[in-house]
């Protein structure tokens, strides 16, 4: 096996052992996405030069030598994040931002960016300046989005580890589709210098992508600047929810793999399944995006919307303008259910130690057509995804999406995990303990371009 | 009396108009569309009843509230 082909700690543990020359394994990174990327479109630049300066510079971190790629949303000291836009309508410069510091810090090389739906404005990853990245599993189906690059680029082996943002479900969304581990940290925990919506935004975090739970540990470790220390999650205490839309409204193969997952890290822990209730799950997904649009508003006038770019997609452009529209008097109900949303998760943390359910009803749909068919009839796959995911990024508590199953046409399944503010770590016991109870058969699985391509 | 699809194109014309706000056919499909995909659930928003609850102010998202 190549070395590229490890997981991001069999990497840093191959060059740190001197098994692996970090420079072979830079160019054998670069190399797979010649291969590779021409298929899935996951990443939009390379930089060798400033990559090799990177790995000559790297500090022996515990990601020492080891590729990583980082979504088009955080600039870099030789480039300007684009946001997957023909054009940005706030200032983007070259720059050090957070997430660069904390991978250079740690060693790590940045192999290249990784695309991302245009202005991070959908789950599905199928419009971005650079044409949409395309999904390893099938290349015809959404990767996810909004860092469907980074999941792309992990999910096609390009590199083991990517640097996503997660504002609605941005990084396990794409997980999901891609048959991923992604990890969207507690608000505040991971390094957001530099985007440029640090300074107003209380939705959007950074965070890691990767093959498994032990690889977004590593990487999220980086990201947060600080060690998440493995535990024990014995006991754990898994709350499900019943009678709301997403426990219920979701594709049967969905939910059947998502329950047996549930049901079969119950048993591994030796905790057990208890049903709760979360009103107004609903609301607070709307909530989320009011919230999220009311906090992109900064840098939009009508004059700037009359003038922007015809290479925008219209749906961005006209979706821009009717953010314009949405009434003060929503936003203002939006932040009373970001209240009242905190205040019951605290409470029902007391009870459950984690909160489960799909991170999406239905598997990758199709990228020129991205609809889902649901129990209640077939909806955009936007509508549908964001119903279980604004919460996360409405209250501040992290979530991760863990891989649990392919679907009958071969497209990953995923489980969100939510937990209490903090317990990142928690999470990522909880899915390392998920993984061991299925014998790690799904983030082990490989998609058929990077077996077919790996064999050869 | 004004239909609802009515009343939406008096809402988007007259909002973009107020606002100086241009838009092509497309554009103005888009919105059309995404105003009949969000508008249900504002309202249904607006409506919401929360009971007393008292707003928590600057909230800590890092943190559970106090």
């Amino acid at each position: 096996m190549s070395a590229i082909d490890l997981t991001l700690r069999g990497q840093a543990a191959a060059v740190a052992s001197g098994e692996a020359d970090a420079g072979e394994l830079l160019d054998a990174s670069l190399a797979r996405i010649e291969e590779r990327n021409p298929t899935v479109n996951a990443v939009v630049e390379t930089f060798p030069e400033r990559s090799r300066e990177m790995l000559e510079a790297a500090p022996e971190g515990p990601l020492h030598g080891v590729p990583v790629v980082i979504k088009d949303e955080w600039p870099l000291p030789w480039r300007a994040q684009r946001f997957g836009m023909a054009e940005m309508l706030d200032e983007a410069e070259p720059g050090e931002s957070g997430p660069y510091r904390a991978l250079r810090d740690a060693g790590a090389v940045i192999v290249g960016v990784g695309n991302m739906h245009e202005a991070g404005a959908s789950s599905t990853g199928n419009a971005s300046v650079y044409g949409a990245a395309r999904n390893p599993w099938n290349p015809e189906r959404c990767p996810g989005g909004s860092s469907s690059g980074p999941a792309a680029a992990v999910g096609a082996r390009l590199a083991a580890g990517a640097v996503g943002a997660d504002g609605i479900g941005s990084i396990r969304f794409p997980a999901a589709y891609c048959g991923l581990t992604g990890l969207k940290p507690t608000f505040g925990r991971s390094a957001m210098g530099g985007h440029h919506m640090a300074d107003v935004t209380t939705m959007i975090v950074s965070g890691p992508l990767c093959a498994d739970a032990a690889d977004c540990r590593l990487l999220g470790s980086a990201l947060l600047g600080e060690g998440l220390a493995a535990g024990d999650p014995s006991g754990l205490r898994i709350g499900v929810l019943g009678g709301d839309v997403v426990a219920d409204d979701v594709a049967p193969e969905v939910r059947e793999a998502c329950e047996e997952a549930i049901a079969a890290l119950a048993e591994a822990s030796g905790g057990e399944v208890r049903r709760v209730a979360l009103p107004d799950l609903d609301a607070s997904a709307l909530a989320a995006v009011l919230i999220a649009n009311g906090e992109g508003l900064g840098g939009f006038d009508p004059q700037r919307l009359n003038r922007m770019s015809p290479e925008l997609t219209p749906l961005y452009r006209g979706f821009a303008k009717y953010r314009m529209l949405m009434p003060a008097a929503a936003m203002a109900k939006a932040a009373r259910v970001r209240t009242a949303m905190r205040r019951r998760l605290a409470a029902l943390f007391e009870d459950v130690d984690v909160l489960a359910w799909p991170t999406v009803p239905a598997v990758a749909p199709p990228l020129e057509a991205p609809l889902v068919d649901l129990p209640s009839g077939t909806i955009s796959a936007d509508e549908a995804n964001v119903r279980g995911a604004g919460l996360a990024n409405l209250t501040g508590i992290p979530g991760i999406s863990v891989p649990v199953g392919l679907s009958g046409d071969g497209m990953p399944i995923g489980l969100q995990l939510l937990a209490a503010w903090g317990r990142d770590e928690l999470l990522l016991d909880a899915a390392e303990a998920l993984e061991g109870a299925n014998g790690r058969r799904w983030v082990e699985s490989v998609p058929p371009l990077a077996a077919e391509q790996t064999e050869a | 009396m004004a239909t609802s699809a009515e009343r939406a194109d008096d809402f988007i014309d007259g909002g973009l108009a107020s606002f100086g706000i241009e838009a092509d056919e497309i554009e103005r499909a888009v919105i059309g569309a995404a105003h009949q995909l969000f508008w249900p659930g504002i309202l249904e928003l607006l409506s919401l009843d929360l009971g007393e609850l008292e707003l928590e102010r600057n909230p800590d998202l890092s943190k559970a509230p106090e």
